[in-house]
């Protein structure tokens, strides 16, 4: 596929998305989107350093939990105290939804439970359907988190999940959280297969009613304890109690997340992703024959992903 | 002994006639004044009640000078804003003589305020109003869209109605559980009895939470509970669940609610016969449509309703002329006065058929109520999208089987040919159209009763009625105060929305599955396969139900169909504004928005969604669809609509194939 856009049209497009335009920025997303974006991405990310975007300070944010969690209704109250009490920043959110059938097709529903205002070119929001990938990430979703970063100080990611295959958008998030609803012991024993340890703080949301919500908060932090081997003394990841019916704790969590700082991890990052489309394109055979191909750590997802796949056709005939 | 049988005797043992049901005709439009007139000349034609339709404004909390209720206003019913506007509306009625009822749901508190404000200026014995507020906000959650407040504030108010009603207007229902939009949303007998008896218990769970009642008034809060009820083409069936309705409810004000004086345990219901099934082809089968349905819910009299109103023939077209109403009411004096039907006791008691239907019915509604009662009661079932899924899911089921051919329904799938309809011939087109000028006046009746208002006053009360919501105090006494000092019914929604919040409930399309497979279904997957391989993306679709109208069936049908032609759909429910589904549109990158209008308004709005995709620069094509009369589609056009889909298209894959077309045609030469 050739690249749709010509230099000059993609430079304004660029230009304009920078500026908060949204149709411009939907387009280039629409672009990254395509399955075969490989010349594309070299040429937009290529510009994108050029012109001086890198996306090096935006924060990434994983929200994870069950459907009825309240994911989005939670990450339309954040908007709102975002778009009232940070004014000099932009937000982005992609929901990635599960739903998909056998025609292929998908409802997205999750704008439903988002109520954001119109032609505020400080909030930026963005469906995908899942396409039934593992992981509950869309396989586009990280070009696509690489582009918004260059424009929006946050990028919210919401998927569902429920177990540890669900969680894989902690390996690109900066910060992960597990987004659950009061709960009792039960529950957590049934969750605890693995993905408790992934997150790094939790959220326990629909906190209406205060008995309810303290007792899930020492339930689960007692959990956290013995289930992270928490040496005597040392803290748990924090928990987080919101409601969005009374308001409850959505401040407190916005200013968690302004105080959070890209990961350091971040370099790993293109790493962890190009192992992942490997695995899906070429299996463990792509994957041993990437652990022998040596390549520039500091080098692009695209111009790894070209020097990989060289070495994987190689070997192949 | 034979003769016996076949006569119907009165309580004091004399054979008698049944008294006819009362007649009503679902009316009002353009403005009060107008409607005045209406209502004055049906009572004059032998109406023996009124049934008062309001505009979309009014029923969802908006005065008529507010933004979003400009391009609605008195279109679908008649728009009040103040008690001005009802001293001119009920000017020459005697209200204290009236049977009224108002189909209001979300207001439903300010309307009785105003009406209670209106008799007391009069001077009229407000004790001997009579009528209902229709006041059933759960199925505005689920299929009509004018609620406004979140569940547990509006059962709140519904409970304070009851409270004022029961000691001022005993003779007034305070609600009305309606299931008749439940039907027209899909609902299956077996669904419409569940969710009405589920709601109505909900209710009643509510009053007797309150605890401000005595048992004794307890009771007669029970015996104001009263139905409103759809009666479908199966005519049948649908007189078996009238009989089910109640026995059902005789179970449950006994076993449940303890009710002793059996006059406080009828099943009272009024009827509306189903629009669900009128077409806008060959639109005089309506007729025959209308006199069956009827039939289901007045030929027994052990299920014949209090009160009928019937929708006229050309409803599937556009808003009925007077002269059309007429022909309805006709029908019902026809069948009450012309026929023996009222000389004979019930005609179906010891049918065989009838009783095991019945027991059928009876059998599985039981089975879904309980259901409904383990998730923790109706209120639960639609926070949850219980019950809207549901809903859905009959409605997709009733659409592929008609779409299969397994549903007939003559002149649409079934003997489409025939003589173009003569009633249609009119200059008119057979149809009423509301002078968009007539809009004037009711802003001026409302920017003079501003004027001229103590402002002060107005202050006053709205301050009182706000205290009294946040100090959970009964509302119906700031309200009626509110009534007597001209607030309007903007200031009384809009203070309440201030403390309570306003509520966006479950579209019921997530998850929802189409049972469709056909040739047809195959062409347009090919071609959407082919538009996914020509761009490397799938077609994206925002289907977008712009202004107040939510009647939001056809929106879930179509995003429904477009996911299982192979679309990603975006969809987020009634009431946005055009502002909201273009930028949606936008941000998506959509390749076309399609738009559900049924109000009348399609007009205003496209011209509104066109002036935002300018502003974004956005060319994204977008479709119309709804009850659009054929003289507005070349205004459309010239807009910029590309294709324009009515009842007629009922054929959804037929729908998905013309919007793949238009999709397919913007893929760029360079891909």
């Amino acid at each position: 596929m050739t690249v749709r856009f010509a230099e000059k049209e993609l430079k304004e497009l660029i230009q304009e998305a920078s500026q908060g335009e949204k149709y411009p920025l939907a387009k280039l997303i629409s672009e990254l989107e395509k399955p075969d974006s490989f010349e594309f991405r070299k040429v937009l990310f290529k510009q994108l350093e050029n012109s001086g975007f890198n996306g090096d300070k935006s924060v990434t944010i994983g929200f994870t939990g069950t459907p009825g969690a309240g994911k989005s209704s939670l990450l339309g109250e954040i908007s709102t105290n975002f778009l009232q009490t940070v004014p000099d920043k932009k937000m982005a959110v992609v929901a990635i939804d599960p739903s998909s059938h056998i025609s292929g097709g998908s409802l997205l529903g999750d704008r439903t439970r988002l109520s954001l205002p119109v032609r505020e070119k400080r909030i930026f929001f963005r469906s995908q359907p899942s396409q039934l990938e593992l992981g509950g990430l869309n396989p586009y979703t990280y070009h696509v988190i690489r582009l918004l970063r260059c424009f929006f100080d946050l990028i919210f990611v919401e998927t569902v999940g429920i177990g540890q295959n669900e969680i894989e958008v902690s390996k690109l998030a900066d910060l992960s959280f597990l987004v659950m609803v009061p709960l009792g012991g039960d529950q957590i024993q049934f969750m605890k297969s693995g993905i408790m340890e992934v997150p790094d703080a939790f959220i326990l949301n629909k906190c209406d009613e205060e008995n309810l919500a303290r007792a899930s908060y020492h339930t689960l932090s007692t959990t956290l304890e013995f289930l992270r081997d928490i040496v005597p003394g040392g803290s748990i990841p924090p928990i987080f109690l919101t409601s969005v019916k009374t308001k409850k704790g959505i401040q407190e969590l916005l200013d968690f997340v302004l105080k959070s700082k890209p990961h350091t991890k971040r370099s790993g990052e293109t790493k962890v992703q190009i192992e992942k489309w490997i695995k899906t394109e070429y299996g463990n055979f792509g994957l041993n024959i990437l652990s022998q191909t040596h390549f520039d750590p500091k080098g692009s997802f695209e111009e790894v992903e070209a020097s990989a796949k060289i070495e994987i056709e190689k070997n192949y005939k | 002994m034979e003769k016996k049988d076949h006569i119907l005797y009165d309580k004091t043992g004399n054979p008698s006639k049944e008294p006819a049901w009362i007649f009503r005709t679902y009316a009002g439009h353009t403005n009060a004044k107008e409607s005045n007139e209406l209502f004055r000349k049906n009572l004059a034609k032998g109406q023996t009640g009124l049934s008062i339709a309001f505009d979309l404004p009014t029923q969802c909390g908006y005065s008529s000078d507010h933004a979003i209720a400009r391009p609605e206003i008195g279109k679908v019913g008649v728009p009040i804003n103040t008690l001005e506007d009802f001293r001119i509306l009920f000017d020459q009625i005697p209200i204290e003589e009236m049977n009224t009822s108002m189909t209001i749901n979300g207001t439903s508190m300010w309307l009785l305020s105003l009406y209670v404000a209106l008799a007391e200026e009069r001077g009229e014995d407000v004790s001997k109003l009579q009528g209902t507020t229709q006041n059933d906000i759960i199925k505005e959650y689920l299929a009509r869209g004018t609620y406004i407040f979140p569940p547990e504030h509006s059962i709140r108010i519904i409970v304070d109605m009851y409270e004022y009603c029961l000691k001022r207007i005993p003779k007034w229902n305070p609600s009305n559980i309606c299931s008749y939009h439940l039907q027209e949303a899909g609902a299956t007998p077996v669904q419409e009895l569940a969710f009405a008896l589920a709601t109505g218990m909900a209710i009643l769970d509510a009053v007797k939470e309150r605890n401000c009642f005595t048992h004794e008034e307890f009771e007669q809060c029970v015996g104001r509970i009263s139905f409103f009820v759809n009666a479908g083409i199966r005519f049948i069936e649908e007189m078996c669940k009238m009989r089910a309705f109640s026995d059902m409810w005789e179970e449950i004000t006994v076993g449940i609610y303890q009710v002793k004086n059996e006059k406080y345990r009828r099943f009272r219901y009024g009827v509306q016969v189903n629009s669900l099934g009128l077409t806008e082809e060959q639109p005089e089968n309506n007729a025959w449509r209308i006199l069956i349905e009827a039939l289901g819910v007045t030929l027994s009299r052990d299920a014949r309703c209090r009160a009928l109103q019937l929708p006229a023939w050309n409803e599937a077209l556009s808003l009925p002329r007077p002269w059309d109403q007429q022909w309805s009411l006709r029908l019902q004096q026809v069948l009450a006065y012309e026929t023996d039907l009222l000389e004979y006791p019930d005609l179906f008691e010891g049918s065989r058929v009838v009783e095991s239907k019945v027991k059928d019915l009876i059998e599985n509604a039981n089975k879904e109520i309980q259901k409904i009662k383990e998730m923790g009661g109706a209120i639960k079932a639609i926070e949850n999208g219980y019950m809207k899924a549901q809903l859905v899911k009959s409605q997709a089921e009733r659409l592929a089987k008609i779409n299969n051919d397994e549903l007939i329904i003559v002149g649409k799938n079934k003997w489409k040919d025939g003589i173009p309809s003569p009633l249609t011939n009119d200059p008119d087109g057979g149809i009423f159209k509301v002078d968009p000028k007539s809009a004037e006046q009711t802003l001026k009746v409302l920017s003079d009763v501003k004027a001229r208002r103590d402002a002060k006053k107005v202050a006053e009360t709205l301050a009182r009625l706000e205290d009294d919501a946040k100090n959970g105090k009964n509302l119906m006494f700031a309200s009626v105060e509110c009534a007597k000092a001209l607030v309007t019914t903007g200031e009384w929604a809009d203070t309440l929305r201030k403390i309570f919040g306003e509520y966006r409930p479950s579209t019921g399309v997530e998850g929802q599955k189409l049972n469709l497979e056909s040739d047809k279904v195959a062409n347009v997957r090919t071609k959407v396969e082919k538009f996914q391989k020509a761009t490397g993306a799938r077609p994206k679709i925002v289907v977008g139900k712009p202004g107040l109208d939510g009647h939001s069936n056809g929106a879930e049908m179509i995003a429904v169909s477009a996911k299982h032609a192979g679309f990603d759909v975006i969809y987020s429910g009634i009431r946005l504004t055009p502002e909201e589904i273009v930028q949606s549109a936008v941000e998506e990158n959509a390749n076309v928005i399609g738009v559900s209008i049924l109000s009348g308004s399609h007009v205003e709005l496209a011209e509104q969604i066109f002036a935002e995709l300018k502003h974004y620069k956005a060319d994204i094509p977008v479709v119309f669809g709804g009850i659009i009369p054929q003289p507005d589609f070349e205004k459309l056009h010239s807009i910029g609509v590309k294709a324009i889909f009515t009842p007629k298209d009922y054929d959804l894959m037929d729908v998905m194939d013309r919007i793949i077309d238009i999709v397919s045609a913007k893929i760029p030469a360079s891909v």
